[in-house]
């Protein structure tokens, strides 16, 4: 449960992060997520990883069915890999990476609220 | 715990940096989190054709403008004046075009190696070494003299600027976040060196060191065989036989003498002879409405984004349309309420090379006439990305820089060359295309190319009032005869320019009798005209196709030269093949030869998207041609290639020319000999071609025209299927063809146009706009150019607008 609503938590906040911030701003999202949820460390990661993973293709996938491919098959030609995979990967990678650093920062391992 | 959570938070923080910065691993990397991220990165750049109504507020501007986008993205701009237009100009120019505008001026001031790296530091030196931006920067001195001029190129620049300055990384063009860099301000200087990168494309075809070598080795008689001055085949661009009524201006008469050197020169790479254009106009006597019509068609290599941008001006006082070039003020090919003027280039060579005597190797004195006189040395630095710069020392005498030395493209080479080139000297040639844009009849036309130096042009012009003319415009050295063909000795200044032709002495005439004007960049002029005419290089097919055709047809209609501007017509071949189809014996032919013997002889001559006759046709000449000239390749020197007239001239004419023999050969070929062994050369080129292809061989696919992107990217360029080819009217060959086909007639009740060209009004590959014109002009489709007087009654066709908003009080 926990873990689901903090990957949901996850794809919320950093959605509103990057909406107005650099990329980069959903990885201090995700670690002070990360922080307060204070998962377990395998939790934390895979929350991280598929909270920003799927944000980050929902979002291209919205992106490349409004404007019919146009560009994503250029781009999947020019890149070495599927343009939606790598951008999952990397969007996830970063995610996961940034909230199990979070919750280790978080010494307290047991929470009140779950 | 503490300590994993600490490496956690490094490893983290690592991954993020390396994810926002690029890489160079043999191939580059763009900064993968940011390029990838779709709330900012390349995503973003992904667009649809429905575009919702925008609004910007700028200060610079007096007062609103208000741009009306019409159905192909062409933006029609009108404002309350021109200081308003000009900046609009520029804003909405940057808004669709600014990374290729920025590129293109990189490319031009030598600096590609700052966004490509290494790789592009040979080409980099060598604009440097030509004197670009010295050129550029001699017309931005001249341009900011005239007061209406500079005010046009900084209201220009302001406008981009303004662009510029609203760009975060999400709206960054997509090459930029590609190559991960931002663009820098516009500057004046920029549009000229856009100019000069034009007058380079369609000056340096010149051949001075390939002409002197081969002078040396195949002597007089042959250089004067094979490159003939004057071909003298069809009509000139201008005939105006014993009616050139001026004193011309003589300068002493006696030739520069011929050098007898070898220059061991890596030349630059030069621009394709399949760069030049068709336009003509067609007085109201010959047109089904009794008015005047006018076409336009340069032929340039294809790129995207294209060459070309159309676009609508419109203030009180001013109200012009057609091709603008993106980074340049106002229209350069175009249309407006009175009169319409398009460009071909106008083939004469403006380019020399002085053979420079140094005092010693330290290159700072030189001679000229009896005295050592110092040179300028420029220190050009060249930044690299991923690397330390590169710095060039650039020798300067008074007749130019030294391009090629020990260091650069002359290794084996002991002689220095000075590099004379018209478009080192100061010129204004925006002024001209801002007076044409608001010329109101000849008069007006004929004043405003007076300020048109280089590179030089036919410009042709129509008048509501029925007037049509064609005047070669630039300025232009006197020559003496043979000046120019070869390396000049740069110790005597007897051998440098000493004149120019007055204006009103070039070549020039109005409403000619024949009813119509053209030029293709044939040879300029009859005989009569007094002053020498020379170039590395004149059309000798088009021009005639064009004239049979215009001096046939009456009660012309805008289609009629729509299908002319089309006309695949291969005149090349319905002089030669004939020739060389008597030479080969049938009965020695194996079953695939016979085949192509055949296809050939039933071709129409015409090159169709799905001629198999054009390809097998196109084979042979390919393979003639080469073993023709196989003497001119040479490890050693380069050697000049004679044109495809002369050519096929001589193969009927002087069949036991010395050249026609192969030298890999051990038998002696004569023409016939050598037009068989490449018949047969031709036919495998086309087999191997079928087995890789897996296709028959129609003209279009074995043509394989390409338009490729300005960064070379594979995915972001498009192979297309059309018919034409160098030397047809309808120009496209593989990489060089219609760059912007115009079609004017220029009605009293209102005159209107038709327009379309070979790529997209944006210059985005993730918008439908950045190639949706492809198809349109390979179906030989026109747009309409919506030419009509105020922003409401342009809403009616339009998709969006945008609106320029003053935010200064």
């Amino acid at each position: 449960m926990k873990f689901i609503i903090q990957t949901l938590s996850l794809m919320l906040v950093c959605f509103a992060c990057q909406f107005f911030l650099p990329w980069w701003s959903m990885a201090i999202a995700a670690f002070l997520l990360g922080y307060f949820f204070n998962n377990k460390k395998g939790q934390s990661f895979f929350a991280g990883l598929l909270g920003v993973g799927i944000l980050w293709f929902a979002m291209a996938y919205y992106i490349d069915t409004a404007t019919d491919s146009i560009l994503t098959e250029k781009m999947n030609k020019l890149l070495p890999l599927n343009t939606f995979l790598l951008t999952t990967i990397i969007g996830g990678l970063v995610g996961g990476l940034a909230t199990l650093s979070g919750s280790l920062f978080n010494k307290r391992k047991t929470s009140k609220y779950y | 715990m503490r300590f994993k959570a600490i490496l956690s938070l490094i490893g983290t923080a690592v991954l993020v940096y390396s994810l926002n910065r690029s890489w160079n691993f043999g191939k580059p990397i763009p900064p993968l989190g940011k390029f990838l991220d779709p709330f900012h990165g390349f995503w973003k750049n992904a667009e649809t054709k429905s575009m919702k109504p925008g609004e910007a507020s700028l200060s610079g501007l007096s007062g609103n403008v208000s741009i009306v986008y019409d159905s192909t993205l062409i933006p029609h701009i009108y404002a309350a004046n021109e200081e308003d237009l000009f900046f609009a100009q520029g804003y909405v120019t940057a808004k669709h075009r600014l990374w290729q505008m920025e590129f293109q001026t990189m490319a031009a001031a030598g600096r590609i190696s700052e966004i490509l790296g290494p790789a592009a530091v040979d080409f980099d030196r060598g604009q440097r070494r030509i004197g670009m931006v010295y050129a550029a920067q001699n017309s931005l001195n001249e341009m900011e003299k005239d007061p209406v001029l500079k005010k046009i190129t900084e209201r220009y620049t302001e406008g981009i600027n303004a662009y510029i300055t609203s760009l975060n990384y999400e709206k960054l063009p997509l090459e930029y976040k590609l190559l991960d860099y931002r663009p820098e301000p516009w500057t004046p200087l920029k549009s000229g060196l856009l100019l000069k990168y034009m007058a380079k494309t369609l000056n340096i075809g010149e051949k001075d060191f390939e002409m002197t070598n081969a002078l040396k080795l195949f002597g007089r008689e042959t250089i004067d065989l094979l490159f003939p001055d004057n071909e003298h085949v069809g009509d000139p661009i201008v005939d105006n036989t014993g009616n050139w009524k001026f004193k011309p201006t003589l300068i002493d008469s006696v030739a520069p003498a011929l050098p007898k050197e070898l220059v061991q020169i890596k030349p630059m790479e030069k621009s394709s002879p399949d760069v030049g254009s068709n336009n003509w106009a067609v007085a109201g006597s010959k047109t089904a409405s009794g008015s005047p019509l006018l076409c336009n068609d340069p032929h340039l290599e294809l790129n995207l984004p294209s060459i070309w941008f159309i676009i609508h001006l419109n203030a009180p006082g001013f109200n012009s349309m057609g091709a603008s070039l993106p980074g340049a003020p106002a229209v350069i090919s175009g249309f407006n309420d009175s009169i319409a003027w398009g460009e071909t280039n106008a083939q004469r060579d403006l380019v020399d090379w002085y053979k420079i005597q140094f005092k010693d190797s330290s290159k700072n004195e030189y001679f000229s006439d009896g005295h050592w006189k110092p040179v300028q040395k420029v220190v050009e630095k060249i930044s690299i990305k991923g690397n330390k710069p590169f710095f060039d020392t650039v020798v300067y005498t008074h007749h130019g820089p030294v391009t090629f030395d020990e260091s650069y493209h002359g290794t084996n080479e002991k002689n220095h060359y000075s590099f004379r080139w018209i478009a080192h000297d100061p010129s204004k040639e925006l002024l001209t295309f801002y007076l044409l844009n608001k010329g109101k009849n000849h008069h007006d036309y004929t004043e405003a190319l007076n300020h048109y130096a280089s590179p030089a042009q036919n410009f042709v012009f129509a008048c509501v009032n029925g007037d049509i003319a064609m005047r070669i415009q630039g300025k232009y050295p006197v020559r003496r005869k043979n000046e120019g063909r070869f390396v000049l000795d740069g110790t005597k200044t007897s051998d440098e320019w000493h004149a120019f032709i007055p204006n009103d002495q070039n070549v020039m005439y109005k409403n000619p009798t024949r009813g119509f004007v053209s030029s293709a960049n044939q040879y300029p002029v009859d005989d009569t005209y007094p002053y020498y005419v020379m170039s590395n290089h004149y059309e000798a097919y088009r021009n005639r196709r064009i004239n049979q055709r215009l001096n046939e047809m009456n009660k012309i209609t805008p289609q009629d030269l729509m299908n002319l501007q089309a006309d695949n017509y291969n005149l090349k071949a319905a002089e030669s093949l004939p020739t060389w189809l008597t030479m080969i014996d049938t009965l020695k032919l194996n079953p695939t030869e016979k085949q192509a013997y055949q296809k050939l002889k039933t071709w129409d001559y015409i090159n169709n998207i799905e001629s198999e006759g054009a390809s097998y046709y196109e084979a042979w000449y390919r393979a003639l041609y080469a073993m023709i000239w196989d003497e001119m390749q040479n490890d050693k020197l380069s050697l000049p290639y004679p044109t495809a007239y002369t050519t096929i001239k001589l193969v009927k004419e002087k069949p036991d020319l010395s050249f026609f023999d192969i030298i890999s050969t051990p038998e002696k070929e004569t023409a016939a000999g050598v037009v068989r062994k490449s018949f047969s050369e031709g036919v495998k080129t086309i087999e191997t071609w079928m087995q890789q292809n897996k296709k028959s061989p129609t003209w279009a696919d074995y043509k394989d025209s390409y338009i490729q992107h300005l960064a070379r990217l594979e995915p972001l360029s498009y192979h297309v299927k059309h018919g034409g080819n160098n030397n047809i009217v309808n120009a496209h060959s593989k990489r060089n063809g219609p760059s912007w086909r115009m079609v004017v007639s220029l009605e009293k009740a209102g005159v209107k146009a038709w327009g379309v060209y070979p790529g997209g009004q944006s210059g985005n590959p993730g918008s439908p706009y950045y190639n949706n014109m492809i198809d349109v002009l390979t179906a030989e489709h026109y747009f309409d150019l919506h030419f009509n007087t105020s922003a409401d009654q342009t809403k009616k066709f339009a998709v969006s607008t945008l609106t320029l908003k003053s935010n200064s009080k």
